[in-house]
């Protein structure tokens, strides 16, 4: 019994016990890395990927696919460094409304003309690819000072609003999908979508807000991308597809839906902001974060499938 | 499936892409006298062969319902190592070598998907992933090395003016044509993709037909790697894409796969309809840089025809 609660509670939490070992070992290793300065700037470059992996983990919960997500954070970087001359808030107003409707196509597509999400949002992500750089054909434009600073706000140089984003995300994202409604009836889907429909789940209505949240949130990664990198750029989001995708299969989120949670998205974002530095600090190629990035996927999703099938054996 | 007097619908997908494809170039032809020639033509061809190789290997992999996300990679791991041992000249060793790098990567691929059962999207992006990190890790992230002559004389030369390349690529189509048709393999690779657990009760040995496919992957992204390597001569890093080493051909090889009328699902389709999907798109974006129109406009217009067709195969219950 008491085996059988230890063994949920790694299965539940093992994620963040990977993540622990990797910053403590990283801190033993480098005293470079157990500064401030380099964990503030993990929790920054931490931030989009979460962003982007927030949706992408409603869409997988409800086995599908999202490959737009980083053609739409690119679009919203291009559309800011183009309207935000007229003002911030305009600005943001339109880049909300266009991922709305961006979200709702998507997800009219899979639910209503029943096109696989795969192939759907991939002729999404081309679209959008081309409209980012008819916007924005090369990197540039204009993110006012007022809107970088707010969105970066440091206190005793912490990254505070960053910070609080993530604190925000997470909330959000663990509240929504193990508290509500939609939440609860996202992992029926994933279950199972013909027993959710048969037990009254509107399948479709379900879906379409699901790429609505996806693309939504990936709108807001790319305005956070936007301060960070202070101009627009038609590819600026493009990492971030591959990278959210990594965040939610590493975070113990099954590819075949209904199974996983926002946290483990989390604590996979921050591992894989990490990854670079540590690797910096060691005197190793950048480079090579791609290659523990992999490995650490193929790892732990093969850890991870072992777990589930030995608990499924029994 | 829907059948119109006794008529299956789906045997009509290639027809309305060669006709697709007939309207579009006389159009075209029309507006633009210098279209229709037969050099242009051949250029078109010639243009779209590494695609055209690596979209039949995606074809492969996704008749027997997996996806393999790490094509690109393997394509540009190739054009990398090729350059690195072609410094000193020599040609055959190193190709060889190549192919076999290929073709290695693939089975891992292959193995960690039918043996430790690891779903076959999380696999291929994490081997994506991983050769990307590989691929920086040796060059550092520019190109180095360059083609040997033989291989550049292969990817440039013709045969009765017709590209050499092009004619490993149409062959390539055939010869996986009639596998899939004629042989035990092709069955079973469709088998795969209706349905896994009916081929694992008629006894299938699944695990080794899905090795085999995505060995065969590998390898035809070897060889189309190869052959661009010969083509461009150095390998100029055009891999540099923000979302990992040879993501856009990936992506534009399964856009290929999907055009042509294979369903994303697998079970269904073939090589022969990729080949008009890869023809199609060739064809259109030929039409848009006639017109004077950019590569942003390529792009989007490769994301429309993706949405319409499948939209059209949805509404005919194609999909």
């Amino acid at each position: 019994m008491r085996n059988k609660r230890l063994k949920k509670i790694i299965f539940d939490w093992y994620i963040y016990i990977v993540l622990v070992i990797f910053w403590i070992a990283s801190s033993a290793a480098s005293p470079f890395f157990r500064t401030t300065s380099t964990f503030s700037t993990i929790l920054v470059s931490a931030v989009p990927i979460a962003l982007v992996g927030l949706g992408q983990t409603f869409v997988v919960l409800s086995r599908g696919f999202d490959l737009s997500v980083g053609a739409v954070a690119s679009l919203a970087t291009a559309i800011a460094s183009v309207t935000m001359i007229w003002g911030i808030g305009p600005s943001i107003g339109s880049i909300i409304l266009i991922s709305l409707v961006i979200g709702a196509i998507n997800g009219f597509g899979v639910s209503k003309l029943k096109i696989d999400s795969f192939i759907m949002t991939l002729g999404m992500m081309f679209f959008l690819t081309g409209v980012s750089l008819l916007i924005r054909p090369s990197p540039g434009g204009f993110i006012p000072t007022n809107f970088k600073k707010i969105l970066l706000y440091h206190v005793a140089n912490l990254p505070l609003v960053p910070f609080l984003i993530l604190v925000l995300a997470a909330t959000v994202g663990i509240l929504v999908l193990q508290k509500r409604r939609f939440g609860r009836e996202i992992y029926a889907i994933g279950g199972d979508p013909e027993s959710a429909k048969m037990s009254g789940v509107n399948v479709d209505r379900t879906r379409i807000k699901v790429f609505i949240v996806s693309a939504l949130s990936a709108a807001m990664a790319g305005l956070f991308i936007s301060a960070r990198i202070g101009s627009g750029n038609a590819e600026a989001g493009a990492p971030y597809l591959f990278d959210s995708f990594t965040a939610v299969f590493m975070g113990g989120t099954l590819v075949t839906g209904g199974v996983g949670c926002y946290r483990g998205t989390v604590a996979s974002a921050l591992i894989i902001a990490s990854i670079g530095h540590i690797l910096q600090f060691l005197g190793i190629t950048i480079w090579y974060h791609f290659i523990v990035k992999g490995l650490l996927l193929a790892g732990v999703a093969g850890i991870q499938l072992l777990i589930v099938g030995s608990e499924r054996a029994e | 499936m829907k059948r119109i007097g006794g008529f299956q619908l789906s045997a009509t997908q290639p027809l309305i892409l060669v006709l697709a494809l007939i309207v579009i170039s006389a159009i075209a032809g029309f507006i633009t006298p210098g279209f229709l020639t037969f050099f242009h033509l051949k250029m078109i061809l010639y243009c779209n062969t590494m695609l055209g190789i690596l979209a039949l290997a995606q074809t492969l992999v996704i008749l027997s319902g997996g996806i393999d996300l790490s094509i690109g990679a393997i394509y540009w791991i190739t054009v990398m190592v090729g350059a690195l041992l072609m410094v000193d000249g020599r040609f055959i060793l190193p190709s060889i070598v190549c192919i076999i790098v290929g073709a290695a990567i693939g089975t891992i691929n292959g193995l960690g998907i039918s043996r430790l059962k690891i779903p076959h999207v999380v696999m291929t992006l994490a081997m994506m992933i991983i050769l990307t990190g590989t691929l920086y890790v040796t060059t550092g992230g520019g190109g180095r090395g360059r083609a040997a002559q033989e291989l550049i004389s292969l990817s440039t030369g013709r045969i009765f003016g017709f590209p050499i390349i092009t004619l490993v690529w149409i062959s390539l189509t055939v010869l996986f044509y009639v596998i899939l048709k004629v042989t035990a393999f092709g069955w079973k690779v469709r088998a795969l993709g209706s349905s896994l657990s009916a081929s694992h009760c008629s006894g299938i040995s699944i695990w080794k037909v899905q090795v085999l496919v995505y060995m065969i992957s590998g390898t035809l992204a070897a060889v189309a790697g190869l052959l661009y390597l010969g083509w461009a001569r150095t390998p100029y890093p055009t891999f540099q894409s923000g979302a990992g080493v040879g993501a856009n051909i990936m992506l534009e090889s399964i856009a290929a796969v999907i055009i042509g009328g294979t369903l994303f699902l697998g079970g269904r389709g073939g090589v022969e309809r990729t080949f008009l999907g890869v023809l199609v798109l060739a064809v259109l974006f030929s039409i848009l840089s006639m017109a004077g129109l950019g590569v942003e406009w390529q792009i989007m217009l490769n994301g429309i025809i993706i949405l319409a067709i499948v939209g059209v195969h949805s509404r005919i219950g194609l999909q």
